[in-house]
């Protein structure tokens, strides 16, 4: 009998890579991917057979860590969350027209409803931009089956393949069957004589990989099919188009509702570029169509077309869904059922609640040094004239500095705006410009304004809250620490344009002192408040060595 | 369970305080009964001090949710009294909720605590655990939290074999003692909401 155990569906991508023979995980964290490289990190740290997990500056660069270890025609993973794909995607399009060696599966976790996120974007839009095949599960079973057959569909089709998984799936743990045999990392060689100038996009080679790639589509779709699957016996000519965690609410919904699954003609799409003759079938067989899928309506606006006339097809677009927003099982019940369920809490109850609870906004741990850094910022300040301080922020724990009793940060767009944004403020005539910036998200993509910041004579100031961890996602190790004075100084500040300060209470009014100094001063400079991260420090995460064993 | 139908739990809490332990311990031990189960965590952007609420989903047919529709849950868990009232729309009419007395007040907004507590204790159903106290009296700091569980375990479909058997595994690492105490505060929470 195969054994089953309790897994993530991170979790259980990490497990099905090393089963499949991966030899190496990249990535940057990000909730929700980030115990995918956790997990599989773990499994390697256990058995300790050759593999590797590598924690990469920023999701690009983790890429091409994946690529290379293709190209050395090994099996390998680079994770990220959907906006950590926007900052590699230049690499992931064009790996599209390079093509693979050893498989590569590029796991990306959404996030619809946006729990930890800035925006809701959908990479299946983007892999279907890259003409990038794309697998989308729907538990955490799936997530284990479909990443082994995906390192099998990459190497066979000779292209990355996209995992796409959501945060509800990424973090929702369940039983999962795995296989009886672990795979070592093996490789299947280098590139061949024949093949391996086509890693090289100089415009003429380019041009006939990119029309290779567009003659493999038919290929590609092809091999997608398999998991979009067709019913077609529905009586009453209601049709379920749906993906992903549409495909596990609705099923659930049935099942507790003790529905025949006939009652509906049902189209699930487990993969992507999508067959359009599929769509063109199930409109024939169809009145109605019901559209669940999360994120954009993508599918949604794939079949409207085909529809046009024949039959109604409800979902995102005319509201009977909200536009924004990840389904739930609520969702599909009220859609298809017509009705929400009376529950415990009834009106007037309801009314009683609302009126006591307010939300609790996760707050950064009490002691944390970023409280102590912004009150020093803020004060000083103040305490030079400005009195309404406009501080570009960044993407961190340090971005709750947003909230009250801080109010100190009045931006935060992507990894590495801050620094860039202050930079554009100071061009504008704002003065003092001040950007701040956790130590791994300067070292993401920070890093590149100070060489325009060390050559500049703005009254530009970049401070680095640096606690050597990258603390919001739950305590990674960074690629670097303690560098970042030296290579401003590498890059042109002089030794009075570079500041350290620690955060602590009892230094508050010193460092206040000191920053008032230098915002007054007509030119950039660095400041770096060094202090180490408490939850960092409870997990004794310091005494780790700094280099990862490879 | 008395039917085929999925028992839906809902664990709500604050971020530090082993929601998510709570929910795997219960997920494990329904698993171990040989259900079906899934489960799904929600925390939000910081480490700490945030909403944390898991749901549970267990049944004797497979389950592909891992969220538990509004107005249809059959038991609540809650770690923290407003927190309780915040998932109490997840609940079907008629569902029990075991809760604590013990609020965490880590914002500035919280509203009066026994205007919380005299809400919910108010509620059909709803059992309310000193769980402070239990702590303080046991001399053993999660002792309320687990207290709390085996007051839900009253409603769950799992055996104390199964549960013991659990408990075992998951404090193994901390030694004989921890698990003792695991186990004592589990059978005092149970023991409240039989007697
Ligand atoms: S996790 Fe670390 S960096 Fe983040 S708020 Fe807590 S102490 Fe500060």
């Amino acid at each position: 009998m195969k054994k089953s155990k309790l897994l993530l569906g991170d979790e259980a991508l990490a497990l099905a890579a090393c089963d499949a023979g991966v030899k190496a995980f990249y990535g940057y964290p990000g909730t929700p991917s980030t115990e995918i490289f956790e997990a599989g990190e773990k499994y390697i740290e256990k058995t300790n057979d050759g593999r590797v997990a590598e924690w990469a500056a920023n999701e690009k660069v983790a890429y091409e860590f994946a690529l290379g270890t293709s190209y050395a025609g090994f099996r390998t993973v680079v994770t990220m969350k959907h906006v950590g794909l926007n900052v590699a995607f230049d690499a992931f399009v064009n790996s599209a027209i390079t093509g693979v060696q050893g498989g590569l599966v590029v796991a990306v976790a959404d996030d619809p409803s946006m729990h930890s996120s800035q925006n809701e974007q959908d990479t299946r839009v983007l892999a279907d931009f890259a003409h990038i095949p794309l697998l989308e599960p729907a538990t955490p079973q799936e997530v284990y089956d479909f990443t082994i057959q995906a390192f099998e569909l990459s190497e066979r089709l000779k292209l990355p393949v996209v995992l796409r998984l959501v945060t509800r799936l990424a973090h929702s743990r369940g039983e999962v069957y795995t296989a009886e045999k672990r795979l070592a990392p093996t490789s299947v060689g280098i590139p061949s004589e024949e093949e391996k100038n086509n890693w090289v996009l100089i415009p003429a080679i380019a041009r006939g990989r990119y029309r290779d790639l567009r003659d493999k589509l038919p290929n590609i779709i092809d091999a997608a099919a398999k998991y979009n699957s067709f019913s077609a016996n529905g009586r009453l000519k209601e049709g379920v188009l749906m993906a992903g965690m549409g495909i596990a609410y609705f099923e659930q919904y049935l099942s507790d509702n003790d529905i025949d699954p006939k009652k509906y003609n049902q189209l699930k799409i487990g993969a992507y570029p999508v067959d359009v003759q599929l769509l063109k079938d199930f409109v024939e067989k169809c009145d109605t169509i019901y559209v669940f899928e999360e994120d954009y309506p993508y599918l949604e606006d794939m079949i409207i077309p085909y529809a046009e006339g024949k039959c109604k097809v409800h979902g995102r677009r005319d509201g009977i869904l909200a536009i924004d927003g990840e389904l739930n099982l609520s969702t599909v019940r009220t859609v298809l059922a017509g009705k929400k369920v009376e529950g415990k809490v009834d009106d007037d109850l309801l009314a009683q609640i609302s009126d006591l609870i307010e939300i609790r906004p996760p707050k950064l741990c009490d002691g944390c040094g970023h409280s102590d850094a912004y009150e020093a910022i803020t004060k000083a300040l103040k305490n030079i004239g400005v009195d309404d301080p406009r501080i570009f922020g960044d993407i961190g724990c340090y971005t709750l500095g947003v909230q009250p009793p801080f109010n100190a940060i009045n931006t935060c767009v992507e990894m590495g705006a801050s620094l860039s944004m202050a930079f554009g403020a100071a061009m504008a005539g704002m003065s003092p410009a001040v950007g701040v910036i956790g130590d791994s998200t300067f070292f993401h993509s920070g890093m590149p304004t100070l060489l325009s910041a060390a050559k500049s004579n703005l009254n530009l100031n970049l401070i680095i809250m640096d606690n050597a961890i990258v603390g919001m996602t739950g305590q990674q190790v960074p690629v670097a620490a303690d560098i970042a004075p030296t290579l401003a100084k590498a890059t042109g500040f002089e030794e009075d344009q570079v500041h350290v300060f620690i955060p602590l209470p009892k230094k508050t009014n010193e460092n206040i002192e000191k920053l008032e100094k230098i915002f007054k001063e007509d030119k950039p400079s660095l400041i770096v408040f060094k202090r180490k991260c408490i939850q960092a420090m409870r997990r004794k995460l310091y005494t780790k060595p700094e280099k990862a064993e490879v | 369970m008395k039917n085929d139908n999925t028992f839906g739990l809902v664990v709500a809490g604050v971020g530090g305080q082993g929601a998510v332990t709570i929910a795997q311990l219960v997920l494990g031990a329904a698993w171990m009964s040989g259900l079906h189960v899934l489960q799904s965590e929600v925390h939000g952007m910081s480490q700490r001090g945030g909403e944390v609420s898991a749901h549970i989903m267990i049944s004797k047919k497979k389950v592909t949710s891992p969220t538990i529709e509004k107005g249809t849950g059959d038991l609540l868990i809650g770690l923290e009294p407003l927190e309780a009232l915040r998932h109490l729309v997840y609940l079907k009419k008629g569902a029990p909720v075991v809760s604590t007395t013990t609020a965490i007040v880590n914002m500035d907004s919280y509203p009066e605590v026994d205007r919380v507590n005299k809400l919910l204790s108010g509620i059909d159903g709803v059992k309310m655990i000193d769980s402070e106290s239990l702590s303080k009296e046991m001399r053993f700091p999660q002792a309320g939290t687990i207290a709390l569980l085996g007051a839900a375990a009253t409603y769950l479909p799992i055996t104390d074999k199964i549960w013991e058997k659990v408990i075992q595994e998951r404090f193994a690492s901390k030694g004989e003692k921890v698990i003792e105490k695991n186990m004592r505060a589990f059978m005092t929470g149970k023991e409240l909401i039989l007697q």
